[in-house]
Formats: C-alpha cells, structure tokens, sequence
C-alpha cells in the first residue's frame, strides 16, 4: 500500500483556494515524548509530575517542559496529540517539551468532572472539545504572563511569548514558563469570557503535523495495552456465555475439570455465563472447553439468517411501525408519472468489531475498594459499571485505562466485559482476576454492527432528470438496544443517519423535488451497537449504490448525474469535486480497469471517494482509491490521512465479512471464516484533506462509509452494470485479491 | 424492614398531577419540571437527602436512595415524596405516600433514566411546605452515538 496525501482548500465561497503537499508539514515534526499514565493510583490526587499545576489542563515544571492532561482515550485514532496540540497552540509553549498525562474517572470524578467528558466516539474527541481545552491552554498562557508581568511589574499587554519564553521589549527581560509556573499557579483563573481564542489563521501549530506523542512505545514495544496488565497474585479467568443470544446458563459439572493442575474455581457469573479462574489463561480456558454445561437455549435458538432476512423484507413495504422523516412534495405521484421507474433493493449484514485486542479486564475488588483496568472507550461508565456491580460507592472503585488494542465502538457502547471481571473478582475478594475473551466468545457476543435491507424506487422524466426518490430502510436499531431515550415518539431517526434534512451533522447531499425517507424499524434477538461510522455505512451503501444505477437508467455520467442534485449543498458538492479532480475522473483509464464514485456526510464532515476495479473473473482487485474529506479545521494532517486509510480497511472489511446467525447463534467466530482485509488486498491510497476552516467536524469515522459504495460502483461498472445489492461480496461469489 | 411504602401509585396518576405529561426531548428547567407536580417553582433546600451515584454506565435502572428527616409524629410529619425527572418523557418516577404511622422515610429503589440529567426528591411535610433535594446524574454516553 502506497498513500500520498493532498491539503487542499475547496472552493466554496468560504475561503481562498490553498493547496500545498502534507509531507512539506511533516517536516515540521516535534520530539516525540512519554506519556504519563496511571498504572494505580493511590488517591484521587492526580501527580503534577514535580511541576505548578497551572489549571486542570497544564502542568509546567521548572525545567519548562509542559504536561497537557488528556481526557479521551487512545486507540490509534492519534486524539492525544492532537488535543495536545489544540491546547499547545494557545498556550504558546515549546511543543518539543510537551508531555502527555492522561488520568482516571476516580480523579475527575472527584474534582466534579473538571475535565468534563471522557467518552471517546462518534468522532467527538476533537469536535466536542475544541473549545474547552483551547480555553484551559489560553488561560494558563494568560496566569503565566500574568505572572511574569507582577515579577517585572510592566503591563501584560507589552508582554511577548513564544515556545514558553516570555520578554518584555522595552526593559529586555526574558524568562521562561518554568521560571513563572510557581506564581502562575497562585493566580486565580480568569474568566473564558474575558479572552478570546486564537484566528485560525494565527495558528502555529495547528493544521501542522508534529509527530504522533505515542509512536515510539508502540514501536518500540514497551507499550501496555489493557491486555497486558499484570498485578501480583493475579489469577485468570475464561468465560463462555450462552452462545445463543437471550438465551440461560442452567448449569454445569464443575468436578469434572476441578482437578486440572492450576484450576482455582468454576463461577456462575450471572444469569447467562460461567468462567473457570485459574492459575494461567491457558489452563482456564482449555478447561472451560471441556466444562460440561447446559444451557437454556430459549425461543431464540429458532431464529436464523434466513428468520431475520424474512422479517427485514416484510419492513421494506409493511405499513405497521414505519415513519418518514422526510416527505417532500409527492413522491408516489412523481414516480407513478415518471418515464422510468428504477427499483432495487439492498442488503448489509451483521459485522463484528473485531478489535485486535479480545475484550478484557482486570479487576480486583475487596470489602471497601473496587478497581478495574481496562482499555475501554468511556473510562466513566467503566467507573460506573464497577460500582454498580460491587455495590460499593463510586468513591470507593476506580478504573484505570491503558490504550486500547482497537475499540471502533465496540469498548464504548457497553461495559459488558467490565461487569463479568468485577462479578468475579467480587468472588475472590483480595485476588485481582483478570478476564479474557478468547477470539470465538469475542466474536460470539459482539454488539454486531444491525443488519439492515433498504429498499429504494427512484423516477426519472424524459429527459433523464430525478423526479422522485422513495427511500425505505428496514432493520435493526441500535437505540432501540442500548439507548432508547434517544428514540422519540416511537421514531428512531439514528438509523436514517447521513439522509438527513437538517445541515451540520449528517445532512442529504442531494435535493429531489418528491423526496420520501422512511424508517422501519425490525428488531432481532442479535445484540447490536455502534461500529465505527454506525448507519452512515449502510445508508451511504444503499443510497450511493443505487444513485449509480439511477444515472446508468438515465444514461448519464454518475459524476454528473450527482453534481446535478448536489448543487444545493456546496461542502457536499466540494468534496465531490476533489475526489473526482484527484482522481482524473475524465480521464480515460488503462484497458480492464473502471471507476466508482460515492460521495456521502457523517460526524458532521462531508467525505467522498472514487475507486479503481479490475475484474477477472470472480476476483476483483481494487486499484487505487481517492479519497477527499472536508472535517472544517484540519487539526493534524497526517493523522487525518491516517485515520482515511484505517477507513479503507474497515471499509473493505465490511465489504467481506458477515456475522451470520444459525440456531439463533453466530456461525462466524474467527478470522478463518470472518475475513477482514489483507495486506494483500489494500490499494494505493490517495487523500484529499479539504478543509473549508468554518467548522469543526468530525474525523475518525466519516470517511468510512464511501469506501464501501465507491469500490461497489466501480465494480457493478466493471460487470457492465450488474450491482451488488446484497453484502457481503461472497454472496456474488466475488473476493478481493 | 427500613423501607415503608404506603403507596406507589401510577407513575403520572395519583391526584391527577402530569396526567398527560409532555414528551420532553430536552432537560426542562425546575420551575418547569415542580410546578405541574407541586404547584410551586421552588422548594426548600433541606431535610430530605438524596443519595445516587454521580455516574450510570446506562440509565436503564439506576439506584437510589431518599431519606428525610422527621419526628413522623402527628404534628410533624412527611406525607408525600416525589422523585423527579428533568429529563425523562414522563416526569415523575415515582411518588410515596406516608403518614405518622410510618416511623421514618426511607426509600431504596431503582429508576430508569432517559439520559445525563438532575434527579429531584421533593418531600412535603404536614404543614404543606415542599422540601428538595437534587442530583446530577451523568449516563454515560455510548461510542460513536450523537444526540439523535
């Protein structure tokens, strides 16, 4: 895999065009330093390392290096450094001595959440917090010349700084962060009301790409994921839950493995699972596969892929629990009227995290304390499920997070693992136990990203124009499984996520005069959860997909036929735009070789891509990829870029994969049958970083969701306009080689 | 037993406070929230102690515990407590009836809770005044799910 990567301004009105070539900012890099992360606190204290806490977010020592506390979580996404650098920027330290320290949901918690949110999803880490911790770097600057300007006595306003040096012109005096840090601390905090942030286009080091402040761990291995937790007397535990979902544990015959060497105890976890704790991981789980255990496998065991199909299908044209979120003009009439009527139905399946790391947790509990370590994407609720299983205050138990092994919603939608190792632990008080999903119970009891079909019926006049579109999804709700607070008046717009009217978040690209969105909602037994970019893939799927197969009916170019519809929305239209230009969209391609184009929003940035196929026989190669992604304000270039190619595997992964159900249990458990994408089949990537510098938008997931239908179209072009309608590939019996 | 429930009505019934409660998607302010439910906008800060945990991982059942202080005697007594909701679609979780006959108040139960939000506990005493006490409670937000 090769990969280049383009910063561009797009034209839209906003700002002046600006192009130039990340790799001239990658040169710009800074040191890259440790983190300071608590393995175990003692208190809810958190360490000022030997430095003056200036406020919650910067602590400066005497030696001027600068240590930015972190609330969100690491799991490759590089959010770390590039909120480190959002409070850099302000504070006008020397980004060469910056440090990180990150810190527990005990310790914000006891400092009435100061540091505010610590859930790391939907691509908020960034957006969220922009402001909030632009603001905590402001302030501090604000104390450290203030102190500075009491030391020398002269107005703060003839005080300059830069990379922590602070001087004073007229009497030539300079100091240092470090020097004034002890009084900076004394200070009180002024009001963010009374100061403004930076310009945009004052910054320094934002939009710049220092290097990532975690490389060198994971490439030098010293590193501790959450896996890698080791306490003394610990003691491990594999368990099994019942492989069907909603199904009981009855029982289990624990003396015909108790005389195991290293097997301590067979424990009923909860109502559905039971672990074998033993002195290694290995001895525990070899033992818990020979555990004889009866189940009650319940009414769910009838259900099936083929069940779950047939209720999905009677949701795509039912008129019981369905609603429009969109009705514009009258689109039965439209299409009823129309010259052509072009009709199709799509399908995406369940898919699996599939995070590198299994899920685990250590937890170790006693009669007055609780405490878990876990890699998760929402430390709080880690905290939260620890104090609610033990009973214990919430004072009394802490979790502690070491970067994850991957998370893509998986660690943060449900603390499920969290709750099994303090149910244990709760066992054996005293004892730490850590938790290991194998890569079957992983894969078994995911929170699988819903299965959804989705039927569209579109209209076209004479002269090849879109009259009307009718769009109905049918599948699974998310909300309805682990949040259905945020399911008003029975109506779930989450799942119609990426077609919606209102701008900002996930807005419609296109405007159809007869317009109708509809959701219905067809719930299964199969637990499901956000996976990284959530609905934003299958809906970009269903409608990307079909716009190909509406402009091929129309006889027009799907470039064109989309920039027709899209002029109303100009971020849409400039990604477009960018993908297409990078990608030589008019340009003719070698022999063999087609192109697909899909363009789409989500996390409240606007992404698109164009793909390159080759096909011989079922096997399908896919080229290259272009893919362009305006996230407003672009913090870090090259973790963008980074963050676009990480889209492209899970993106291709979703193309392969499925999670089948069979006797109301998954059949895929392992990457033998579950394939994710290869080295192999990756192509060369080409980003476009867009940024119109208006807003701030989301990065992590957005871009996901066009990998998928843009390399569909480029393959339905390169089978002379058959799509693929129903996921994963294999049902057509294509592979990507 | 501690716990002494005269009465838990139908959440929304009862004296036909908030019978047709609004489907709140938002937080409503307290003025908002008390006086549908107790006929004021405001209530005394004191006697009655709410304890729940500053954290739930979800809201689907959240625990809780009230108490308030009082003689229980004929004179001096607690006659309702209320829980309170400036989130949820249906405001009032759950209200309790007591009388001098309870020796004290004391309520441990679970509530369901449609997101990050504060939990009010109104006590009224015999001599009508309403008593307050609040929580705010975060529900943790699950990955990748905006406010949709």
């Amino acid at each position: 895999m090769t990969s280049t990567t383009q910063l561009k301004n797009v034209s839209n009105g906003v700002l002046t065009r600006r192009q130039f070539v990340v790799s001239s900012a990658m040169a710009s890099g800074g040191l890259a330093l440790g983190f300071h992360f608590p393995a175990a606190a003692q208190s809810n204290e958190l360490s000022t390392l030997g430095g003056s806490e200036i406020n919650a977010w910067v602590v400066v020592r005497p030696d001027d290096s600068c240590v930015i506390r972190i609330a969100r979580a690491e799991m490759g996404q590089g959010t770390h450094t590039g909120l480190a650098q959002l409070v850099a920027e302000e504070l006008e330290c020397d980004w060469s001595k910056v440090s990180l320290q990150t810190f527990t949901p005990g310790q914000n918690l006891a400092r009435k959440r100061v540091w505010r949110n610590m859930s790391t999803g939907g691509s908020r880490g960034i957006r969220e917090s922009q402001e909030y911790v632009r603001q905590g770097g402001a302030a501090a600057r604000i104390m450290l010349l203030q102190a500075a300007s009491a030391e020398w006595k002269v107005p703060v306003g003839e005080l300059k700084v830069e990379k922590g040096i602070v001087s004073h012109a007229a009497s030539g005096k300079t100091t240092s962060y470090g020097k004034l840090a002890a009084q900076a601390a004394l200070l009180p905090a002024p009001d963010p009301k009374s100061f403004s942030l930076k310009n945009p286009k004052d910054w320094k080091l934002l939009g710049k790409s220092p290097n990532r402040l975690d490389t060198a761990p994971k490439v030098n291995g010293t590193i501790k994921y959450g896996i890698d937790t080791a306490l003394p007397g610990m003691q491990y535990a594999a368990i099994k839950a019942c492989p069907v979902f909603g199904g009981k544990l009855v029982s289990f015959d624990a003396t015909k493995i108790s005389k195991r060497r290293g097997i301590k105890a067979v424990v009923r976890v909860d109502d559905e699972s039971v672990a074998v704790v033993a002195d290694s991981f290995w001895r525990a789980k070899s033992a818990l596969e020979v555990l004889p255990i009866k189940w009650d496998f319940g009414a769910n065991a009838k259900e099936s892929s083929a069940s779950i199909a047939k209720r999905l299908k009677e949701g795509l044209t039912s008129t019981e629990n369905v609603f429009a979120d969109i009705d514009i003009g009258n689109v039965g009439e439209a299409i009823q009227g129309a010259t052509k009527k072009i009709e199709a139905v799509y399908g995406t399946p369940f898919v699996s995290h599939a995070c590198m790391e299994p899920m685990n947790c250590t937890a170790r509990v006693t009669a007055d304390r609780a405490e878990v370590w876990v890699s998760t994407q929402n430390a709080e609720a880690a905290l939260a499920a620890v104090a609610a299983v033990t009973g214990l205050h919430i004072e009394k138990c802490e979790a502690y997070n070491p970067p994850l092994g991957g998370g893509f919603g998986r660690r943060g939608g449900t603390q499920d693992y969290v709750r099994q190792a303090a149910l244990i632990a709760k066992q054996f008080l005293g004892t730490p136990i850590k938790l290991i999903w194998t890569r079957e119970e992983d894969m078994s009891h995911d929170f699988f990203r819903p299965i959804g079909q989705c039927r569209l019926v579109a209209g076209l006049n004479n002269q090849g124009d879109l009259v009307g579109l009718h769009l109905r999804v049918s599948g699974q709700s998310i909300n309805a499984f682990v949040a259905p607070h945020n399911i008003v008046d029975g109506k779930d717009r989450r799942q119609l996520q990426g077609y919606w009217k209102d701008a900002g978040e996930a807005q419609l690209g296109y405007t159809v005069p007869n317009l109708r969105v509809e959701y219905a909602m067809r719930n299964t037994h199969v637990p499901v959860g956000p996976w990284r970019g959530v609905n934003t893939n299958q809906n970009a799927i269903y409608l990307e997909c079909f716009m190909d197969e509406v402009a091929r009916a129309a006889g027009k170019d799907p470039l064109a036929f989309r920039r027709s519809l899209i002029t109303n929305h100009p971020k849409h239209l400039g990604v477009l735009d960018a993908a297409a230009d990078k990608s030589g969209w008019n340009s003719p391609l070698p022999a063999g070789r087609f192109r697909g184009i899909a363009q789409f929003m989500g996390y409240g940035s606007y992404t698109a891509a164009v793909a390159e196929v080759s096909i011989k026989g079922n096997d399908i190669r896919v080229h290259r990829l272009v893919l362009a992604t305006n996230c407003g304000h672009a913090v870090n270039p090259v973790q963008i870029a980074s963050q676009i190619e990480g889209s492209v595997a899970y993106g291709m992964d979703s193309l392969q994969a499925e999670s089948s159900i069979k006797d109301g249990r998954i059949v895929e458990k392992n990457f033998d049958t579950y394939p994710i994408a290869r080295m192999y089949q990756m192509p060369k990537i080409e980003s476009v970083i867009a940024p119109t510098y208006d807003f701030w938008g989301g990065v992590g997931e957005p871009t996901i969701c066009v990998v998928a239908p843009a390399i569909l179209n480029a393959i339905a072009a390169a089978r002379g306009g058959k799509p693929v309608r129903m996921l994963p590939l294999k049902n057509e019996g294509l592979r990507l080689v | 037993m501690n716990l002494r429930r005269r009465l838990l009505w139908a959440l929304g019934l009862g004296w036909g406070w908030g019978a047709t409660p609004a489907l709140f998607a938002q937080h409503v302010s307290q003025e908002e929230l008390l006086r549908p439910y107790v006929g004021i906008n405001s209530a005394q800060k004191g006697r009655v102690k709410l304890e729940i945990a500053r954290l739930a991982d979800n809201g689907f059942n959240v625990p809780l515990k009230v108490s308030v202080q009082s003689p229980m005697t004929a004179q001096d007594h607690v006659r309702r407590l209320l829980l309170l909701s400036n989130r949820n679609p249906r405001p009032l979780m759950a209200g309790f009836e007591f009388g001098p006959g309870s020796d004290q108040v004391l309520i441990s139960t679970r509530v369901r809770l449609g997101g990050s939000q504060t939990v009010y506990a109104l006590a009224q005493t015999s001599d009508g005044i309403w008593w307050l006490d609040t929580a705010e409670v975060e529900v943790t937000e699950s990955a990748c799910l905006d406010q949709t």
